[in-house]
């Protein structure tokens, strides 16, 4: 009896386990676990920095959809660019702003995060955050979708500015000035003038 | 003028990079620097009429169900681009050898806690800026927010040294100026203006300035050649607190001329719809 209650909870629990998170997983609480795993890989002293940034990138990645975020930028132009083309962006930008990111949360050590709502609308969600520190509070909002049993983060939304739009009209306006290959150009020495400085800046 | 220092900042650091930098941005429309900048979530919600069913399986094209229309490029009419990056420049320069220097020695010498009451002092004065455009803009809640804020930091906030308002009854800042009142009422921005000192801004938003200046206590409370040193002082007040916002657009903005001008466009247009 004690077996067959033991089996069927475990079966129970195992299946819950399999089953896609789908609705149960809100897409605050997607947002929130990120973030708090991003905190508490900034608090965890016991990493050294390089592992600390890898662990954080792992975060992110796994988060944010760098493919939607690339088509949303590139607009029209994603459409033109070939596939090669395609993939070297998604590529070169998510390095981009997995880097500024980071840089950024770094600074933000004393940061708490507040959850003051989300908005759901069929595959589409707004999450809202605001980060509270001791000299300013900042909005933070994310633009997620639901794929397959996940929820992924395709923009964020910094004081009413727009990630996705803010890179979307720098990078049209290169484009046109200097064609395509010439922003894939500037993101490559950008990403190269990144990775050979020290990331942190001076206090 | 009380906002253009706010717009240097703002200018020189412009919303940014990505995490936490708008923070300076923020400043921009932001009379009176604000220690909060709280209610800045709604405006990006409007979820357009969700294109959502339209997806196919085609990897590439199925994502356009995420593009909203709420969010399209803003053209920004740049036709003065010549002299606006010059002026950037002019900017960048004066921020760095300048302004970031001293800021960095304030920092090291006053302790932060007053140097937020520096900031929220010259916040408080500016309330009246506030009030008078939220009232313009039929807002009459957020007026009335605004002059409780004014009242209660004025009182029990010590002259405005404290945010009381905020930490102990909740009742958060709401950024209101002129130029806000102007979009309000229908008039675009105009041509893109970087102002020499006061960064980024437009038409619409430089003419305010001159609103924003005849209602705020600021030049009351420092008459002549004090009032420009006290906005001196809180710009610099301003950069101590900040966490190196512009270096962080600087470092990694392909263009931060062409980041921060879309950036601020982005910005001005979120509060004005607010």
């Amino acid at each position: 009896m004690l077996q067959r209650l033991l089996l069927i909870l475990a079966v129970g629990f195992t299946t819950t386990l399999a089953l896609p998170g789908h609705a149960e997983v809100s897409p605050q609480a997607a947002v929130e676990s990120s973030v708090e795993a991003i905190i508490d890989a900034l608090k965890d002293d016991a990493l050294d920095k390089e592992t600390r940034r890898q662990k954080i990138r792992a975060i992110i990645s796994k988060r944010f959809d760098f493919r939607a975020m690339s088509q949303r930028t590139l607009a029209t132009n994603w459409k033109k660019a070939s596939d090669e083309e395609k993939e070297q962006f998604v590529d070169l930008f998510s390095r981009l702003i997995e880097s500024s990111y980071i840089g950024k949360i770094e600074a933000y050590t004393d940061e708490k995060v507040q959850y003051p709502g989300e908005t759901v609308k069929g595959m589409k969600a707004f999450v809202k955050t605001l980060i509270t520190s001791s000299s300013a509070d900042i909005p933070v909002d994310y633009r997620l979708y639901r794929k397959d049993d996940q929820w992924l983060v395709y923009d964020v939304i910094i004081e009413g500015v727009s990630l996705i739009s803010n890179y979307r009209s720098s990078y049209q306006e290169i484009v046109k000035k200097e064609g395509f290959a010439g922003l894939l150009a500037r993101m490559q020495d950008k990403i190269k003038e990144l990775e050979s400085q020290p990331a942190e800046q001076p206090a | 003028m009380e906002k253009p220092i706010t717009l240097i900042l703002a200018l020189l650091f412009p919303v940014a990079g990505f995490g936490a930098d708008a923070v300076l941005l923020a400043y921009a429309g932001d009379t009176n620097l604000a220690t909060s900048h709280d209610g800045g979530g709604p405006v990006m919600l409007a979820e357009s009429g969700s294109s959502g069913t339209s997806a196919t399986d085609d990897d590439d094209e199925d994502m356009s169900f995420l593009y909203d229309e709420d969010e399209e490029t803003i053209d920004v009419y740049d036709p003065l681009e010549g002299f606006n990056r010059g002026m950037f420049w002019f900017n960048d320069k004066l921020y760095f050898y300048l302004m970031k220097p001293i800021a960095r020695g304030m920092r090291v010498v006053i302790p932060e806690p007053l140097l937020l009451g520096m900031r929220n002092f010259m916040s408080n004065l500016g309330s009246t800026t506030r009030i008078v455009n939220a009232g313009l803009q039929g807002k009459f809640g957020d007026a009335g927010n605004e002059l409780t804020r004014f009242v209660v930091n004025s009182t029990l906030g010590i002259g405005g040294l404290f945010d009381t308002a905020k930490y102990n009854f909740g009742i958060r800042k709401k950024r209101e100026d002129t130029g806000q009142t102007m979009g309000y009422y229908g008039i675009g921005p105009g041509p893109y203006l970087v102002l020499p000192f006061l960064g980024p801004s437009d038409f619409r938003d430089g003419i305010g300035l001159f609103g924003d200046y005849y209602t705020s206590l600021v030049p009351r409370v420092f008459e002549g050649r004090d009032y420009w040193i006290a906005k001196s002082i809180e710009y610099l007040d301003i950069i101590a607190l900040d966490k190196d916002t512009y270096e962080g657009i600087k470092r990694d903005a392909l263009d931060p001329y062409l980041f921060v001008r879309d950036a601020y466009m982005q910005h001005r247009r979120s509060l004005i719809e607010e």
